[in-house]
């Protein structure tokens, strides 16, 4: 499982965009291909913020149902205008390919009557190749 | 004699200046590509207040306000909200209520009220505004004390 996850990490590699401020994360679409029974993709979370922010990251299907995946990390304190990566392991489940979306949820404002959660997600496919 | 030098001579030299230009004539490419991406940025919560009748408790009455983002977009992304899940409500209020968000958007994308998901393939930034509303229906009303509840608004 361990030279699973190196080598799910190495593939994730190909899919590290350029980190730039202001957005929200980034890539919001990919396409992995994986010899191993899981996949991995990197993302970049930001903060468009003037202020520290917490973050999660949440793996859904593409029914929003949650999905049993490795987030390193899934929760963290985010600087103003910062960004840093995030790695996602998806198991494929036995399956040949697998649809995912990456999401990044910041924490509402509290003590607020009508908060707002915004999330954003990417899309996400995985090929497991033989 | 002098005619013939100064003709090799001019020769000579236009040539020169003619393979000189030529040397220094290069192109340099430049690529760039522009993934999708989608900046929400949320500059305020809104406020529900109730109606007369007590039966609706929304952003859209007399004295309630949306709540506010900020959205920036490459294009090739689409906006929705989800139902809402995450509620907080007095422990006087026992009965059931039916929230709504919806959403509207001027700038870029000039998107009418609705609760649905939109596609916004052009690029550019708008202002998106969140509504809330929770109605009751037959006999029940809304009863005193504090309401919370928590929008979510997706661009993916």
């Amino acid at each position: 499982m361990k030279h699973a996850l190196n080598l799910a990490a190495a593939l994730a590699a190909g899919l590290m965009p350029i980190a730039a401020g202001a957005q929200s994360m980034s890539p919001m679409r990919g396409e992995v291909n994986s010899f191993t029974d899981a996949f991995a993709v990197r993302v970049f979370p930001a903060n468009p913020y003037d202020r520290k922010i917490k973050v999660e990251i949440h793996v859904y299907d593409q029914d929003f149902q949650p999905v049993d995946a490795k987030i390193s990390p899934s929760v963290f304190q985010l600087g103003s205008q910062a960004s840093r990566p995030v790695l996602v392991v998806v198991p494929f489940g036995g399956a040949a390919e697998r649809k995912v979306r990456i999401c990044t949820e910041s924490i509402p404002f509290p003590n607020q009557q009508t908060q707002i959660r915004a999330q954003i997600c990417g899309k996400f496919f995985g090929h497991r190749k033989s | 004699m002098t005619l013939f030098r100064t003709t090799v001579g001019a020769a000579l030299l236009f040539a020169c200046l003619d393979h000189a230009a030529m040397a220094t004539t290069q192109n340099v490419i430049f690529n760039g590509t522009v993934t999708a991406t989608c900046t929400l940025v949320v500059g305020s919560n809104g406020t529900m207040t109730v109606s007369p009748d007590l039966q609706s408790l929304s952003s859209h009455n007399s004295g309630g306000s949306a709540g506010t983002v900020t959205l920036t977009t490459t294009g090739g992304v689409s906006l929705s909200v989800d139902p809402v899940t995450l509620t907080t409500v007095p422990a006087a209020d026992s009965t059931a209520t039916t929230w709504t968000p919806t959403y509207l958007s001027s700038g870029a994308h000039t998107i009418a009220e609705t609760g649905s998901s939109t596609a916004l393939t052009a690029p550019g930034a708008d202002l998106v505004s969140v509504h809330l509303a929770g109605t009751k229906g037959g006999s029940n009303r809304f009863a005193n004390g504090n309401y919370q509840a928590t929008v979510t608004l997706r661009c993916e």
